[in-house]
């Protein structure tokens, strides 16, 4: 009787787990990224992340989308117009389609994840500019994991966990396809901090990120992320260390928020 | 000696100079304080020697921190133009709308019930 009780308990705190309490559509966060040289930051370019509803005729879907532009001054030098974007399930959060658009500097490439869940596959189209002039596409099936996500879906995801639940040190595993490989990250739950934003004075939860398999980004806990310790967990700072030099990511503006 | 901070000197103050311009600016002062630095080294090292250079050294230091001040004061940060963005997002959009409505989302039940 008592494994009955414990096995309907832990399902249903999955099911609660997994119900997406945080983000709804119409949310717009608009950031400021800097880059440190030397001890004096530099503001290169805006990232927005902006959320809405995509309807289909089969069913509703949640876009989440995320920009980075470059400021004038910088467009001159290196032009960056990014765009990524994911289409996943309203209420869990599960991707459907992913999109990354990349236009950085005349580099350009395209990648898109088509998620097949059944058969825990994504069909990857890659684009890139071919020598010649024009483009080429490159596609592939590749098989990956029941909690594999893409890189857009996975930061709401981690805005999604149950943090409040979670005691300092605990550390959570995530599975992310970026160029058709998986990567693992790490993400740690360090302490909660107060910490002044152009939101007001914040208390947060403080999270250090690390990369398992790959070296772009530096140290174990130099790449941090601040998210606001209440129902909305914005991201309002986050610090990355790579590299070269280091950078950083503070909250403009948010609006549109769930709770 | 003397010959060595004129030459360091003159390389940190025109190094401030060309970041001043370049949207590093705020970058430009570190080389300017330097090359004040060797400015004041030369001074106190040519005592009787002819301090003209030390006035050229002081005189670009003080343009690139000019500069920079004035755009720092006087440049709002501004996004570019980001028309050709909103374009490629909803091109985008349309394109994924078409994907999606392909994809069998039935599916989607499923998984949530899964999870």
């Amino acid at each position: 009787m008592q494994r009955l009780i414990l096995t309907i308990s832990l399902f249903v705190s999955t099911l609660v787990f997994s119900q997406n309490n945080t983000i709804a559509a119409g949310e717009k966060l608009t950031f400021t990224a800097s880059y440190n040289m030397s001890g004096l930051l530099t503001e290169l370019a805006e990232v927005t992340m902006v959320t809405s509803e995509v309807k289909t005729s089969k069913s509703t879907l949640l876009k989440l989308q995320c920009t980075a532009t470059t400021y004038n001054k910088w467009d001159s030098f290196f032009k960056i117009r990014d765009l990524y974007e994911s289409y996943v399930s309203p209420t869990t959060l599960t991707p459907f389609l992913y999109k990354r658009d990349i236009n950085e500097g005349g580099y350009y490439k395209f990648m898109q994840y088509k998620y097949s869940h059944k058969t825990k596959t994504v069909s990857s189209i890659k684009r890139k500019k071919a020598k010649t002039g024009g483009t080429y596409d490159e596609n592939s099936t590749v098989k990956i994991g029941t909690n594999t996500r893409d890189i857009v879906s996975t930061i709401y995801h981690i805005r999604n966990l149950d943090i409040h639940k979670a005691t300092i040190g605990d550390r959570q595993n995530f599975t992310i396809l970026f160029d058709n490989e998986e990567v693992i990250i790490t993400v740690k739950y360090l302490n909660k901090e107060t910490i002044t934003t152009n939101l007001g004075k914040k208390e947060c939860y403080k999270l250090a990120i690390s990369l398992n398999n790959n070296d772009i980004l530096k140290g174990n806990n130099d790449n941090l992320l601040w998210l606001t310790a209440d129902a909305n967990k914005v991201p309002v700072y986050a610090k990355f260390k790579i590299a070269v030099g280091s950078g950083e990511l503070k909250i403009k503006s948010a609006t549109g928020l769930k709770n | 000696m003397r010959k060595l901070c004129i030459i360091l000197g003159f390389a940190a103050a025109l190094l401030s100079v060309v970041l001043a311009v370049t949207p590093l600016s705020k970058i430009a002062l570190l080389p300017a304080i330097i090359a004040f630095a060797f400015g004041l080294i030369i001074l106190y090292l040519s005592k009787e020697q002819s301090k003209k250079v030390i006035q050229y050294i002081f005189l670009l230091a003080i343009i690139a921190i000019s500069i920079t001040t004035y755009k720092s004061l006087f440049n709002k940060v501004e996004v570019g133009n980001t028309e050709e963005l909103q374009d490629r997002v909803k091109e985008s959009e349309e394109d994924s709308k078409e994907i999606l409505e392909d994809l069998d989302l039935e599916e989607m039940d499923t998984i949530e019930d899964v999870q």
